[in-house]
């Protein structure tokens, strides 16, 4: 997932800020400075065929966990694989290579959703500043139902 | 010839009568008897020549020249002689008890047994009456010892509850307990600290469990051993006197809007008036009380640490200007225009200013109803913090302000994990109603405030949002910092019959709920519904002393018609209580929102009672281990360890410093590590102050080579250009946000990742920008995060280096490989121990007679005679201060010449008048940043194996002066490299440095 804490100059018209140097000149800033903070997304329930994918574990691991969960000893029927943004990918990249080792056994079926998140926006000069924001903002997200076809 | 083997002669010697060596006086001196009296170091006059001494033969080891000569005759009474003095010692020997002189020393191996030590029957006939006597008279001296009062009363009575609770108090006069002490005292390796008795650690297993909860359950800590102090005032006159505490370059202050509503809690660092950036106090975290409305008059709770409140008290005084300390009682009176309702009930607060009426009040405790344990009398005491006499609150003069210590009145328990909202809700029942009877008034609080529609409606409200937690996944979801306040049924009445788990539900709120909990998310939690009853002192004092006590509970329960249903809760058993949040790991891009969870407020008294209801909800219990761990996870700065320029954390360092000493001497000498060897100049304590100037001294020199140009930096703009008299003081830790905010991207290794950033952030680093902020923190210190790279586990007070262009080109080469080493140092003042030990030797055996010296100590007084052999030796070594020079990454000396060059100074300094340890350097430290082949930044003041990461981490601080001069000289992809070294080690290893803002 994205870089959760970066600077952004959101475009706030309301108070132009002067803010005088120590050398005395006079640097104009940008009209409000806000620190972005993302909220992790929600946690959604987890069963033990879930398997949410992230982009910090190593793709190997993950395809192997799913592998395992498929054929170990817990022997699912069903897995469920979820991706959420940039995750994506790979979540459509661990289904497709299960199908593939398989040969043919499996079978994929995708849902799409689109899931909330929240952002606070944190002001970085707090006391003037009035409220700090929190908007929300959507992101797609994949549901793959991996199975083996009741024979 | 050995010490050891001098020794084990001189203790076979021991029991040798003296007389038997002087009793042959006719017999010759041998060659060998003058090489007997040479070793034998008790014998005081050489036997002279004459005949020879047969017994000394037998006692030769080896017989060298035994039976070279043996007589032609002997005479007769002088043989007789000599052999009566030889039976003579033998008898003496035999009827002397040596050592251990156990009855059942005469016993064979095989015929003793344990219990003969206790039962003498067990033993012998013949051994029994000396057996007896030696018990008896063991007995003796063991009674001398102990203490005759404790076997006076018997355990009876001893256990008896006022008698016990004498004694609780008698034990508790110097650190205070907590509420929950006795359940921790059975569980927990109890350490005294800040005036308090305080878990540590469970005596059972559970790091890795605690650990565990914190990430994925819930963990519980008692924090009330922190301090609340109370403002009160009108809201314009509260904040213009903390602003000058306070800077708003560290984030948001007192005045932060959304913390002035009540809505959430704010926590800050606080500077002595005015001084910011110097002379920080600490961190606390403080709370407002929701507007009430009509009036500007308002409550702020701040909440600190025990060891910072002794400094921030009179700091809060002196900017309130509220000198005048008010009697106890009157402190009620001032807390009435805010307390809305209840009647007063002030039992308490007469007996405060009375010590005497201690025992009284542990024998009417019945009609106070105190419960579990004592709490009045507990209050009696004080707390931790304060003497008994000392007044609680003060008043101004000139302003309204009211300053209230409350320290101990209200109790605060941590829940950490994201399912601690479980556990809460759970465990907490919103208030049921009473039936009100308008006529009659109650004298518990309750059923007063249930008369009063508006309350009730606020009630309602707040359980409504508390009801909708249970709906959260996890206690992330909520904004960080929000407060709810709430009144709930006693937890003791809900307690479930077996210990079990909380679990979070699955199922999820749906329609209306779901879309009400996302308004939760979104907005947190109304500001309206952040207050409580807790606020108001009185509402506070009815509930403490109308607490229900546990036998009275247990007798209501007995009586309940259908054993085991609930009870119908009792008029006085409702709380108010507040819940903060706690926020999570906020720096940073891993493990966002760690460790975040709920604190839970409570009236004094209710401890217990709240206690155990969690605890049944399968919460780990920490303690300040894991509190330490916790916000070592969360990477942020734990008071006091990580507060090296305040008072407070000082103070910790000294105490520490002490109790490593002493550690470290505990060890046989032997067995010690030669820090010297390893090139750790300081083990026990970190020389900030001379980090920062040496550092300051380093970009001088450097500065003379180029010419500093005075450059504009966006944003870095320092509150005081022109403070420059404190400046030259003392060292403090730099905490303006914007400096660390630019710091932590310049430490960042560029990737793609970082590029994108880098649109937003156009200052890149260069030398003008750097000189401009080494101008304007001279003596700053950044608390920065280390990641070990690869292996290496960093310990406590482990080194940061610099890593040199070649450590670096071989860590490109090769990821994995494990980083360059410290070339052996040598140890010096050994040799000095060995040569002032030598020199004293040959002195004292030209100066005066022979003296034995029969206790060899491996340490001695410096001895002034040393110095000019030393100076001989010592070559003319360039003043220390030279070798700053050398400030680019590569510091390439010979260790040994340093040394001597150091030795000599340290020689010539003439002060070493102390005892000199092995392996530890003497007090005037030579150069810490460059005395090992690696620059030294900083060190590490919390290191540990991260269970997160998988690997070590570390927290520490480094010289910002030197960290931007690193950060100059690495190549972009491997910035913020830096080499990590533990003290006992001569290996380095490749770290990654986080700055955390």
């Amino acid at each position: 997932m994205a870089d959760p804490r970066s600077q952004v100059s959101a475009s706030v018209p309301q108070k132009p800020l002067g803010f005088s140097a120590s050398e005395g000149t006079t640097i104009e800033m940008d009209p409000m400075e806000y620190t972005l903070r993302k909220r992790l997304p929600r946690k959604l329930p987890k069963r033990r065929n879930d398997v949410y994918i992230n982009m910090k574990t190593d793709f190997k691991a993950q395809l192997a966990r799913c592998q395992k969960l498929l054929d170990g000893g817990a022997g699912h029927r069903e897995i469920c694989i979820h991706g959420l943004g940039l995750a994506i990918n790979r979540a459509i990249n661990i289904a497709l290579q299960l199908q593939a080792f398989s040969q043919g056994a499996l079978q994929l079926a995708a849902n799409t959703s689109t899931v909330e998140l929240i952002d606070d926006l944190e002001p970085d000069d707090p006391d003037e500043a009035g409220e700090p924001l929190t908007r929300t903002r959507n992101n797609s997200a994949i549901h793959i139902k991996v199975f083996y076809p009741s024979a | 010839m050995s010490g050891a083997k001098d020794r084990m002669r001189h203790k076979k010697m021991k029991n040798q009568p003296s007389n038997v060596t002087f009793s042959d006086r006719g017999s010759g001196g041998r060659s060998y008897n003058r090489l007997e009296h040479m070793r034998g170091p008790s014998q005081h006059s050489r036997p002279q020549q004459g005949g020879h001494s047969s017994w000394m033969i037998g006692r030769q080891d080896g017989g060298i020249i035994a039976d070279q000569a043996l007589p032609k005759y002997i005479t007769a009474s002088l043989f007789a002689k000599a052999r009566a003095a030889e039976v003579n010692a033998m008898l003496r020997a035999v009827t002397k008890t040596t050592g251990s002189c156990h009855v059942f020393g005469a016993l064979p191996k095989h015929m003793r047994r344990r219990s003969m030590s206790h039962n003498t029957k067990r033993l012998p006939c013949r051994l029994r009456e000396a057996a007896h006597r030696m018990l008896a008279r063991s007995q003796q001296a063991g009674q001398k010892e102990k203490k005759e009062q404790s076997k006076t009363k018997s355990r009876r009575a001893r256990r008896r509850h006022g008698n016990l609770l004498l004694e609780f108090n008698r034990r508790q006069k110097k650190n205070k307990w907590l509420e929950t002490h006795i359940w921790h005292a059975k569980r927990f390796h109890m350490i005294k600290r800040w005036g308090y008795c305080l878990g540590d650690r469970p005596t059972y297993k559970c790091y890795r469990a605690s650990y565990r909860a914190m990430s994925t359950g819930c963990l519980l800590q008692d924090l009330s051993y922190y301090c609340c102090i109370e403002l009160q005032g009108p809201e314009e006159q509260l904040l213009s006197a903390l602003t000058k505490l306070t800077s708003k370059d560290t984030g948001p202050t007192f005045a932060a809007v959304q913390c002035v509503s009540g809505q959430r809690e704010g926590s800050i660092l606080l500077y002595r008036p005015d001084q910011y950036p110097h002379q920080p106090l600490g961190p606390v975290h403080f709370l407002w009380r929701p507007h009430s409305a009509k009036s500007t008059y308002r409550q702020l709770w701040i909440w600190a640490h025990p060891t910072l409140k002794q400094d921030l008290l009179p700091e809060l005084q002196s900017v309130c200007q509220c000198f005048e300390a008010m009697a106890p009682a009157t402190e009620a009176n001032t807390s009435k225009p805010q307390a809305e309702l209840g009647p007063a009930d002030h039992l308490t607060a007469p007996t405060l200013s009375d010590p005497s009426s201690k025992p009284q009040n542990s024998r009417k405790r019945k009609q106070e109803g105190g419960g579990y344990d004592n709490y009045p009398a507990k209050k009696i005491l004080g707390d931790g913090t304060r003497s008994l006499m000392t007044p609680v609150s003060w008043k101004s003069s000139k302003t309204d302000i009211v300053i209230i210590d409350l320290s101990m009145d209200v109790v605060r328990y941590r829940l950490i994990g994201p399912l601690s909202h479980t556990v809460l809700t759970e465990t907490l029942l919103p208030a049921t109603k009473c039936e009100v009877d308008t006529k009659v008034t109650s004298p518990f609080w309750w059923p007063e405030q249930c008369k009063n529609k508006e309350s009730m409606s606020l009630h309602e409200q707040q359980a409504d949002v508390f009801q909708l937690l249970k709906g959260l996944h996890s206690t992330s979801e909520l904004p960080a910092g929000c407060v709810l306040g709430l009144t709930v049924d006693d937890p003791r009445l809900t307690l479930p019959k077996k210990k079990g788990k909380a679990a979070s539900d699955l199922q999820g709120p749906q329609g209306v709920e779901e879309e009400r909990r996302r308004e939760l998310a979104l907005r947190g939690i109304p500001a309206p519904c952040a207050n409580s009853a807790l606020w108001v002192h009185s509402v506070r004092d009815n509930v403490t002393n109308n607490k229900v006590s546990e036998q009275d509970l247990n007798r209501m329960k007995r009586e309940l018609l259908v054993p085991g249903s609930m009870l119908p809760t009792p008029p006085e058993g409702r709380v108010p209580i507040l819940l903060v949040h706690q926020a999570g790991k906020q720096h940073g891009e891993e493990r966002q929102d760690w460790g975040c969870g709920w604190d839970l407020l409570l009236p004094k008294g209710w401890g217990m009672a709240f206690w155990v209801p969690l605890v049944y909800r399968g919460v780990r219990v920490g303690g300040l281990q894991m509190s330490l761990k916790h916000s070592q996870n969360k990477g942020m700065p734990h008071f006091p360890h990580d507060f090296p320029d305040c008072p407070a954390g000082n103070c910790f360092q000294e105490q520490q410093e002490i109790e490593l000493l002493e550690k470290f001497k505990r060890r046989p000498p032997s067995k010690r590590t030669n820090y010297i060897k390893h090139g750790c100049l300081a083990p026990f304590r970190c020389p900030w102050q001379q980090l920062a100037e040496e550092w300051e001294d380093i970009v001088k020199h450097n500065g003379e080579n180029s010419k500093p140009q005075p450059a504009k930096i966006e944003g870095a703009i320092s509150p005081v250009g022109d403070n420059n008299t404190s400046q030259k003081s003392a060292f403090a830790v730099l905490r303006s946000r914007k400096v660390l905010r630019q710091m932590s991207f310049w430490c960042r290794p560029s990737s793609a990742h970082t590029r994108r950033v880098t649109r937003s952030f156009p200052t890149m680093l260069n030398h003008a920008i750097a000189m401009q902020l080494q101008e304007q923190w001279r003596r700053f210190l950044v608390w920065v995060r280390i990641c070990v790279l690869g292996k290496g586990l960093p310990t406590l007070h482990a080194m940061l280096c610099v890593p040199t262009a070649e450590d670096l080109q071989q860590l490109r080469g090769d990821p994995q490989c494990s980083g360059p080493k410290e070339p052996r140092h040598k140890d010096h003042i050994h040799h000095l121990l060995k040569k002032s030990k030598r020199c004293k030797a040959t002195l004292d055996c030209s100066s005066a007679a022979i003296k034995e010296d029969s206790s060899p100590t491996p340490k001695k007084e410096q001895d002034p005679g040393i110095n000019s052999k030393e100076e001989q030796q010592s070559c003319p070594t360039p003043p220390l201060k030279d070798t700053h020079l050398i400030t680019s990454t590569t510091v390439n000396k010979d260790p040994a010449f340093i040394l001597t060059g150091e030795s000599s100074t340290v020689m010539g300094s003439g002060d070493l008048s102390g005892v000199l340890e092995r392996g530890l350097w003497p007090e005037p430290l030579p150069s810490v940043s460059s005395h090992c082949s690696r620059v030294t930044l900083g060190w590490v003041t919390q290191g540990d194996f991260s269970m997160a990461t998988g690997r070590g981490e570390a927290l520490g601080f480094v010289s910002l002066v030197g960290l931007l001069h690193m950060l100059l000289s690495q190549p972009a992809d491997k910035r913020g490299t830096v080499l990590l070294r533990n003290p006992s080690s001569l290996q380095y290893r490749f770290a990654q440095l986080h700055v955390e803002a």
